[in-house]
């Protein structure tokens, strides 16, 4: 019976198609909308996530600045100085600090000039925590030898920065000049497989950046807790700030790795959250056409609905008949919404790929795709039920005597 | 009448309440149809005809009275329970035809025997057998605005014949025809009658129609006025001196 409410449902949209396609306009808008941010927020959060889970669970990650403002932080300048490393590397239950700098350099290649992301890691103390806990791995080559002028570069570099490059050439940065020693496996976001990484020190020199960092891991020792260390080294790092200072409220951000995946997934839960109710705005203004477009249909249509119940139609018969019209029109909606929805995601990865500032990949999950489409038909049904269930109340006497 | 009854009206009333107004459709109604008669109901308009072939047909019920369908009382029963009854035993013929707009001659036909369960396959072929014998085989793929008033008003006797029903109801149906095609739509009724053993009520103007019928109800100002049992050929003349019988 379905099947045959079906094709009379069709059969009505068809003969309306200019207002149908219209309705369907409202929909396509909204679930368009909700989509392609979903898609976006989602992609974001995943590489982020990503990133994390790539790091051991004994990290600890301290950076200066709150983490409120964390964008300050980074384009501010602020650093970790020489005595909070050092007051990081006395709390207790810290095994090993890895202090990085990062600072945006001219590179030569091969005739060609980049500026390009050169970070500077402390090869001696910590390749193994870059091996095995933040997971770099080399694709080939090897690694520096500490001391000597060696960079290894992220995967995209001789992908996408210098194509062609290749280990065992030679490289200018500032003027110096650097062997090229190791390619990595993708580190998974973007900004780090454009990055070339050389000694800590070595860096320092050619960069002329003090004895400090922008952030720093710290390891934890065996047998302690990582949430207990977290809160070892804020101690040790306020104590110090005032002794040394006297700062009464220094800022830092000290997290475990666990808790900075904790608050990545907050943050942008948060977002999506926001993006949802902005975006549920224009899908309520779509559902509410749809139930606009149906009140119009079932007024129409008085004298068919009282023919359906004349020849036996039961109410349920009228409603769903009815449900079934804007179930297809917010299922037509949504296939539009979705597919727009995608496809703008995914031009918006594209261009901000080929551009190469930031990382990013649309997410396309089966989950957003099958929520895009059954919310919309949802929503064509929830916006048709209250006019679905006025046709079916009409007495058949009344519809039929209705012009 | 020894024979028990298809459809047996007692005491009814119908009172519609406008506002502050209260309008008595009909009152005080007691009748009975018996298996394959053929009433006619005739009376001047606003006399509370068509409401009696609705009362009747289940499409409206009494404000009070009871209605019986072979014995059973179903005065109490819910608009789905009456929507299962009009789509079993009873088929309606109208005035204005009443055809689905965007259905097709054929599925327009088909389309009450969904409410039965019937497969397509049986739906699509018992519908062009029906349209075929009402000569309308031509007509199967149009819509009825692509049709004549007599061709529409065919199909729906086709659609109301659908489902087989004991009653077939007809609310004035050669009223929007002229009267050559209204003779043989009314033709067809007879037809039906005499050779299939319908049982019909026809609500009408036309002398045709009354001077087949066997039996004719007058009704004015909501009440019966007269039950007149026509044994043989008798033009109704619009008397009041036909007996009560009830």
């Amino acid at each position: 019976m379905i099947k045959e409410y079906f094709k009379i449902s069709l059969r009505n949209l068809r003969t309306r198609p200019m207002r149908s396609w219209l309705t369907i306009i409202g929909i396509v808008i909204g679930i368009f909308l909700i989509i392609s941010l979903l898609s976006l927020s989602e992609g974001i959060k995943s590489a982020m996530l990503q990133q994390l889970r790539m790091m051991g669970k004994d990290l600890v990650m301290i950076m200066p600045g709150e983490l409120s403002d964390i964008l300050t932080t980074f384009i501010g300048g602020l650093k970790l100085t020489e005595d909070d490393l050092k007051a990081i590397e006395k709390a207790e239950g810290v095994n090993l600090v890895v202090p990085m700098s990062w600072k945006g350099e001219v590179m030569r290649y091969k005739g060609k000039t980049k500026t390009i992301l050169i970070y500077g890691v402390p090869l001696k103390e910590s390749k193994e925590i870059f091996k095995t806990d933040i997971g770099w791995d080399l694709a080939e080559g090897r690694w520096p030898i500490v001391g000597k002028r060696e960079i290894i570069v992220g995967d995209l570099v001789p992908k996408d920065i210098f194509p062609g490059m290749k280990i065992e050439t030679q490289a200018y940065i500032k003027g110096k000049q650097f062997e090229v020693v190791g390619i990595l496996k993708s580190l998974g976001s973007k900004q780090d497989d454009s990055m070339v990484a050389l000694d800590l020190d070595i860096f320092r020199e050619i960069t002329g950046e003090r004895k400090d960092a922008q952030f720093a891991f710290a390891k934890v020792g065996p047998g302690f807790e990582t949430e207990e260390v977290v809160e070892n080294i804020k101690d040790q790092l306020q104590e110090t700030r005032k002794r040394k200072r006297g700062e009464d409220l220094p800022s830092f951000t000290v997290l475990s790795n666990e808790k900075m995946g904790g608050i990545v997934n907050d943050i942008m839960s948060l977002i999506q959250v926001a993006i949802f109710s902005i975006a549920s705005i224009a899908i309520v203004v779509g559902g509410i056409g749809i139930m606009n477009t149906m009140y119009t249909s079932v007024h129409e249509r008085t004298r068919e609905i009282g023919i359906m119940k004349a020849v036996g139609a039961k109410n349920k018969t009228i409603v769903n008949i009815f449900l079934i019209e804007s179930g297809i029109v917010g299922l037509i909606g949504g296939i539009g919404g979705v597919g727009l929805g995608i496809g703008l995601a995914k031009m918006i990865e594209f261009s901000l790929s080929s551009q190469g500032t930031f990382y990013l990949k649309a997410s396309a999950s089966p989950q957003i795709l099958i929520f895009g489409l059954g919310f919309s038909f949802l929503l064509g049904c929830l916006s048709g039920f209250f006019p679905a269930r006025r046709a079916a109340k009409f007495k058949p006497v009344d519809a039929l005597r209705y012009e | 009448m020894a024979e028990e009854s298809l459809i047996k009206l007692e005491n009814v009333w119908k009172i519609y309440q406008l506002e502050k107004l209260e309008l008595t459709v009909l009152r005080e109604i007691n009748l009975e149809i018996t298996p394959g008669s053929f009433v006619t109901i005739m009376g001047p308009s606003g006399s509370g005809k068509s409401t009696l072939l609705h009362i009747i047909g289940c499409l409206d019920t009494p404000t009070k009275g009871k209605i019986f369908l072979k014995g059973k009382d179903i005065s109490g029963l819910s608009e789905d329970e009456l929507a299962q009854i009009r789509s079993q035993k009873i088929g309606f013929v109208f005035q204005q035809f009443n055809l689905l707009p965007n259905l097709n001659s054929l599925e327009n036909v088909m389309f009450p025997m969904i409410f039965q369960g019937v497969y397509e396959e049986e739906r699509r072929e018992k519908a062009q057998t029906l349209l075929k014998s009402l000569d309308l085989g031509k007509r199967i793929l149009h819509r009825p605005s692509e049709l004549s008033g007599g061709e529409q008003q065919r199909i729906a006797i086709a659609r109301a014949l659908a489902n087989n029903p004991e009653l077939i109801l007809a609310d004035e149906p050669t009223g929007n025809l002229d009267s050559t095609t209204g003779k043989m739509i009314m033709e067809t009724l007879i037809n039906l009658h005499k050779k299939e053993q319908k049982t019909i009520v026809v609500v009408t103007h036309d002398p045709y129609i009354a001077e087949y019928s066997k039996e004719i109800i007058n009704i004015k100002d909501g009440r019966i006025i007269s039950n007149h049992q026509t044994a043989s050929k008798v033009l109704w003349s619009g008397k009041e001196h036909d007996k009560r019988i009830f």
